[in-house]
């Protein structure tokens, strides 16, 4: 293997601060808290622009009530989106450094781009929003500026995508090119969008189905926009999630064969990972799909539940995933784990 | 040079960090930190005095601290980690191992902190009567106080590059954060975060509120938070000069790049207006001028941003004092790569040996791996930018020059590397100065 591991820095001199094994706990739960709340902005935002478009076509003031709602949530979910990123970055970084240092410098006028892009997104949401009601007769603007702001949320996640996997890809590094050669110079990445995207949908689709369901519950009166954003939630759930059992399947079938075939029977864990999350997938339709046909206290109950482990089995494959990839270097390249054999001596 | 580089040419590496990390620290000292204080001790007052309009003045701020901090404050807080990686990944990758717990703390204040401003701000006008009130008055104090807290927690990191204490010796968390000028580094930020946020607010305050009383009443709420922290930043700030070491403290006025007399003059006058802008506040708060309040705020911001410089600069040539220097290399490391040479030590080196025809490339690989952090070929600061600064050398001075100049210059971090790797510099220097080798012996000026 030393040929291929030519690039990878020998690991910091400074031990890894914790147990590996919980901190490979502590990345896998501070993602999906992450990425669920980066899931619900991407995803409200495009229903807010999306339903704002249908409501001015269709002139139809319930769709663009429920288009408002959508960027209300929207705008308080980015912040809490980001500020929950800072931990899983952390982790990342401390147990990763040999790997996603490197990559993400590979990237780094680009991976730095993500401050502007996302300082831009965010004005724009907050625009986007407070002007709703001052800018009922310059729809077309308005409109305009919740689209420009979707547009930058969909392209930043290329983005991290390819931070994520070119550091999978330690013997691609010297071939690559920066950011946009990256899109196409690794595998996987177009498929992780794709799967990343549909998720992002289904979830913000759920999300309408669970605040509004739960407010329901509480026994608050739901506005027709209210009534009618939660019924549309619970149907963009059900059909995205529908698409998307044939998007994973795209993204195992571009794993390299010896990763695939570790989920397809070669090893106990991983198999028994993805036919958990296959079948949680399908529950969660079964649930939705009855939630779709009447308000059913025990279909909320079940898909919320369905949901959150679904969430779960997901990061962890994902960190699975990572591990299957990385084993050969980090058998080769081993991380400073050790306080005793530090060489600390100064100059001086 | 254990990982790849990125080359911000004209702009230089050090500047992107630190353009990201003054207006970082602008808005989270001026706005999360000071503002918000300011904006809950205004609604307590309202409370008090039972005064509507002070109180949607009051809201009025806290939307502007929303929208300000989680997107500019919040994305370049990010930013400063992000350009750290791509610009000092060996420093940044040390201080998250040293610091790996203090970090995981600060992260679950500021997810506290955001949260806590989202319902601050969004529960104004549902919790507005009676107890309701004073739960959302309540609610502010957390907030004020989470705010703080990310502050007493990141300043131990930042206090620590420049005294990291007994940290070099046991490597314990403890000895590196409560470090001889984490107190009153601490203090000093806490109290200069109100003055930067009343010298921020004065301006807009006396631009947008009219009304002449309403005015009044926010000119003595900032008045008595003045009255605090002038003197007690001026406190905090003598301790702290008097904790750090004796040769940063000789580095302060050359950081600035301001001659000596230019430094106290801007200084001293900058001082001597805030004074006067309290006394004004305190006295006629009704009659603050606009164009006294508009100097404040900029005197205020270029303040901080000279702080920052400063900080930053003086712990030179480390960027770990006594372990790691600017340029990410380690200061045990040194006799080893004399001996056994840099390149070779260097992961993504695209040369690991010099030879007579790679000279240049070599050079190229030594100078990313060793000066990039901080200088450019031809950048916009003429400090740093080593064509002006090596204009008119050639290639035996600068041979002669590198391997003592860390004696002369004092914030210069050694060469480090074989007399073949300091040949290679040379030529690659020299090749980028005048389109050629000058390794012949003509004399030269020295400049």
């Amino acid at each position: 293997m030393m040929f291929l591991s030519t690039l990878i820095a020998p690991d910091n001199q400074l031990p890894i601060p914790a147990n590996i094994g919980l901190l490979e706990v502590l990345i896998v739960v501070t993602f999906m808290l992450h990425i669920v709340f980066v899931n619900f902005t991407i995803s409200l935002t495009a229903g807010a622009v999306g339903l704002e478009a249908a409501g001015m076509i269709k002139k139809n003031p319930i769709m663009d009530k429920m288009a408002q709602i959508a960027s209300f949530h929207a705008s308080i979910h980015k912040s809490i989106a980001v500020v929950l990123g800072v931990g899983p970055l952390l982790m990342v970084s401390v147990i990763y450094t040999q790997y996603f240092y490197a990559s993400t410098i590979l990237i780094g006028k680009a991976w730095l781009s993500v401050l502007i892009l996302l300082i831009v997104a965010f004005l724009l949401l907050y625009l986007y929003k407070f002007t709703w009601d001052k800018w009922q007769n310059k729809k077309a603007l308005h409109l305009f500026v919740g689209f420009l702001a979707m547009a930058i949320l969909f392209f930043v996640p290329l983005i991290f995508i390819v931070n994520v996997v070119s550091m999978l890809y330690p013997e691609q590094w010297a071939t690559a090119n920066g950011f946009f050669h990256s899109l196409f110079h690794y595998p996987q990445i177009w498929q992780r969008y794709l799967h990343f995207m549909l998720a992002s949908l289904a979830t913000g689709g759920f999300y309408f189905f669970i605040y509004f369901g739960y407010k329901k519950r509480r026994g608050a009166t739901l506005t027709p926009a209210e009534q009618a954003a939660k019924v549309f939630g619970v149907k963009v759930g059900f059909w995205v999630t529908v698409v998307q059992l044939v998007a994973g399947f795209l993204l195992l079938f571009s794993f390299k064969k010896e990763i695939r075939m570790l989920y397809l029977g070669e090893d106990l864990l991983l198999t028994s990972l993805l036919v958990l999350s296959i079948i949680l997938t399908i529950i969660l339709c079964a649930c939705l799909f009855t939630a779709g046909q009447k308000d059913s206290s025990k279909a909320f109950m079940a898909s919320l539940i369905t949901f959150v482990f679904i969430i779960g089995v997901m990061g962890w494959m994902r960190h699975e995933l990572r591990e299957a990839y990385l084993q050969p270097y980090l058998d080769d390249n081993p991380r400073t784990t050790d306080y005793t054999v530090i060489d600390k001596g100064n100059e001086k | 040079m254990n990982f790849p580089s990125v080359d911000y040419s004209w702009f230089g590496n050090g500047s992107v960090i630190a353009l990201i990390a003054i207006v970082h620290v602008v808005i989270s000292h001026g706005v999360a930190i000071g503002t918000i204080a300011l904006m809950v001790t205004m609604e307590y007052r309202a409370v008090r005095t039972k005064n509507a309009k002070l109180d949607q003045l009051a809201k009025k701020i806290a939307k502007w601290v929303l929208i300000i901090t989680t997107t500019v404050g919040a994305m370049t807080g990010v930013g400063i980690w992000f350009s750290t990686t791509v610009i000092q990944p060996d420093s940044i990758g040390a201080l998250l191992r040293i610091f790996f717990w203090a970090w995981v703390a600060e992260w679950a204040v500021f997810i506290t902190e955001v949260v806590l401003l989202i319902i601050y701000y969004y529960t104004w006008d549902i919790w507005k009567d009676g107890k309701a009130k004073l739960r959302h008055l309540k609610l502010g104090m957390v907030l004020a106080f989470a705010s703080w807290l990310t502050m007493a927690i990141i300043t131990g990191v930042l206090a620590a590059k420049l005294t990291p204490g007994l940290w070099s010796e046991t490597l314990s968390f403890w000895n590196a954060f409560v470090n001889p000028t984490y107190l009153p580094s601490l203090g000093f930020r806490m109290f200069l975060a109100v003055m930067l946020a009343i010298a921020l607010l004065s301006f807009f305050i006396r631009w947008r509120v009219k009304d002449t009383e309403l005015r009044g009443e926010v000119f003595s709420v900032f008045g008595l938070w003045g009255a605090i922290s002038l003197p007690a930043t001026f406190i905090f700030g003598l301790w702290y000069l008097w904790a750090i070491p004796e040769e940063a403290y000789n580095m302060i006025v050359w950081s600035t790049g301001m001659p000596e007399n230019v430094f106290k003059l801007l200084n001293g006058v900058a001082f001597a207006i805030l004074v006067l802008f309290l006394v004004w506040v305190v006295v006629k708060p009704k009659a603050v001028p606009w164009l006294l309040s508009l100097v404040v705020m900029g005197a205020s911001i270029g303040f901080i941003g000279e702080f920052e410089v400063v900080r930053e600069s003086i712990r030179k040539p480390f960027i770990i004092y006594d372990y790691m220097y600017a340029n990410g290399l380690l200061a045990k490391d040194r006799e080893k790569y004399d001996e056994e040479g840099f390149l070779t030590h260097a992961t993504w080196a695209k040369e690991k040996e010099v030879t007579a025809e790679n000279m240049v490339e070599a050079g190229r690989e030594v100078f990313i791996g060793q000066c990039i952090t901080c200088h450019t070929v031809d950048g916009w600061r003429s400090k740093r930018s080593l064509t002006k600064r090596m204009d008119g050398w050639d290639e035996e001075a600068m041979k002669g020059f590198i391997p003592t100049m860390h004696n002369v210059r004092v914030a210069m971090p050694p060469f480090m590397g074989t007399d073949e790797e300091l040949a290679a510099l040379a030529a690659y220097i020299s090749t980028e100065l005048n389109g050629q080798r000058t390794n012949n012996t003509q004399e030269v000026s020295a400049k």
